[in-house]
């Protein structure tokens, strides 16, 4: 099955095109990753994917369906997604956060059902967050902040799940753990869509990638298909070098310098 | 559940002192009379509160309150120029006011792809202040009406009710109800929220929309309120903290605890206002006076 079907996509901001005529298509089950230059679009194409900026012109298919008839609420039953920053200006606790993730299938006062339940148990059980359930979100470092936030998105029992730079600001330890935990729901099934500025990660992960440079797809393949010398130094615009991952077959980037 | 059941007390503990507790003998016609000022406590209090409390969920920002969007300001403005060209205060003008000055913040805030929410607030301070530079023209040129108009901006519960206003002012009251009851809907929202409008977009909140029904609802329900007993300030930026501080983040509960809280706080307000000096003092004087000590006395606990 199809899950995600983007044609000839525009958008602008101010006058400015920030997409200008992505075309994407991505597989159920494919674990895919967004890389490209600062101001390449990457972001703004996730937010198109979640139906929070609509297009200008071209369609978005999700599962199939077109996304433009859909209300939000619906968009966010099949899409989970993950910004970039999240600040928690109240401080409710890991169990409570969890649980709006259920907000797309709930009406005004009514109690947790069951399945709000089940899928707030699933997800934290999914996120490995058992032991920071009662903490307030707040006490959390930004590592473990994060993983909640992930469990938010996984209380949405999405099937496709988008996430902005989920690794910047961590620390080594946190990278890893949050990169291995996006490989296991992809494994499980789960369809992945990540927004990376850490290529190396990137390349580690992803078992596609989606190069973007001032609004456009510059190119997409396998890793090894990608992270070329020549690709990446046009369009970052700085010299690279390239050696292989030492565990896995995978191209691994060093800046040049003298 | 203990929780609920203390404010519960302590809100008929209020009720009692507000209708028992005065300089003068209890008769019929006193009783009377402190019945409907104790009724008038308990909806603006409560209101207030809970107009706070909305507001400071939806910009995520806890200084917010009924004046920072201009709508109280608007409506004091309305009921001033009432006051200069009628004589009394008129609910119709400070209700137009106040609707008038949530359009205008409305139109200043608006551009064409930019995310409404955050704009507000500046529009919403930046008319305040106009307002009450208006309102100061009014009072300097008004003579015997500034007396009128300084109660009406420190608010004042003692409005006298008689044939011509009562009906006015319970039809008022149970459009106000009406609002809340439909505003109190939209406590989840409220929470998703406070994790950021990118967060709640993608949860699938209209954050634009919503935006606009919480606005101009507050600023209705804020303009009833002050058209019938003036801008009471503090109640709208305290008590929804001290909710929070009492029952936690979550608006579903929250929201009902500053209705309750707000009435509370009001009514004991304008006991203390009754008996502490041969004047009354306007409510709002004593809001801030026994607020502020009283919250920092929270605060650091």
């Amino acid at each position: 099955m199809i899950a995600l079907q983007i044609k000839d996509v525009n958008f602008s901001y101010d006058a400015a095109r920030i997409i200008d005529g992505v075309s994407l298509s991505l597989k159920q089950g494919e674990f895919l990753g967004i890389i490209g230059p600062n101001g390449a679009g990457k972001s703004t194409l996730l937010r198109l994917i979640c139906g929070i900026c609509k297009p200008a012109d071209g369609e978005i298919m999700l599962f199939e369906k077109p996304l433009a008839g859909q209300n939000q609420k619906e968009i966010a039953r099949q899409v989970g997604f993950v910004p970039q920053e999240t600040h928690f200006t109240l401080n409710f606790t890991v169990e409570d956060v969890v649980m709006m993730g259920r907000y797309p299938y709930q009406q005004p006062f009514m109690r947790e059902k069951r399945e709000d339940i089940d899928a707030q148990e699933n997800a934290i059980t999914a996120a490995n967050i058992e032991q920071l359930r009662k903490r307030p979100v707040n006490s959390l470092s930004s590592g473990e902040r994060q993983r909640v936030v992930i469990a938010r998105a996984l209380a949405q029992v999405p099937r496709l799940l988008v996430l902005d730079e989920p690794t910047s600001h961590l620390d080594l330890h946190h990278q890893h753990s949050i990169m291995e935990l996006l490989k296991r729901l992809n494994a499980d099934g789960l369809t992945v869509v990540v927004v990376h500025h850490d290529l190396n990660l990137a390349s580690l992960y992803c078992r596609r990638l989606l190069l973007m440079h001032s609004g456009k797809i510059e190119a997409t393949g396998t890793p090894n298909e990608l992270i070329k010398k020549e690709i990446l130094s046009k369009v970052y615009g700085t010299a690279v070098r390239i050696v292989r991952h030492p565990d896995k077959d995978v191209p691994q980037i060093f800046l040049h310098t003298d | 559940m203990t929780k609920t059941a203390l404010i519960i007390i302590v809100f008929l503990a209020a009720v009692a002192c507000g209708i028992l507790i005065g300089p003068t003998s209890l008769d019929a016609q006193i009783l009377q009379l402190r019945i409907w000022r104790v009724v008038l406590g308990i909806f603006a209090g409560g209101v207030l509160a809970f107009c706070g409390c909305l507001l400071q969920g939806l910009f995520g920002n806890p200084l917010v309150e009924p004046y920072t969007l201009g709508s109280a300001s608007g409506a004091a403005l309305g009921a001033s120029i009432g006051i200069l060209v009628f004589g009394t205060i008129n609910p119709f003008l400070a209700f137009l006011g106040s609707l008038g000055t949530g359009f205008f913040v409305y139109t200043v805030a608006r551009i064409e792809g930019g995310l409404l929410r955050d704009r507000l607030i500046l529009a919403g301070v930046v008319m305040s202040f106009l307002c009450s530079s208006l309102v100061m023209i009014i009072m300097v040129m008004g003579g015997r009406e500034l007396y009128e108009i300084l109660y009406l901006l420190m608010g004042y519960l003692g409005v006298i009710i008689n044939d011509s206003n009562r009906i006015m002012i319970i039809a008022l009251m149970i459009v106000s109800l009406g609002l809340v009851a439909f505003l109190y809907r939209f406590h989840r929202e409220l929470d998703v929220i406070s994790q950021g409008t990118e967060t709640a977009a993608g949860l699938g909140i209209n954050i634009q929309n919503f935006s606009l029904v919480i606005f101009f609802s507050s600023a209705l329900l804020i303009g009833l309120t002050v058209s019938i007993v003036g801008a009471i300030g503090f109640v709208g930026l305290i008590i929804p903290h001290v909710a929070k501080l009492i029952f936690g983040p979550k608006h579903r509960y929250n929201l009902g605890a500053s209705l309750v809280l707000g009435a509370t706080f009001l009514l004991i307000a304008d006991t203390i206002s009754r008996i502490i000096t041969v004047y009354e003092l306007p409510v709002g004087v004593v809001t801030s006076l026994v607020g502020v000590p009283f919250f920092i006395y929270l605060y650091k606990k």
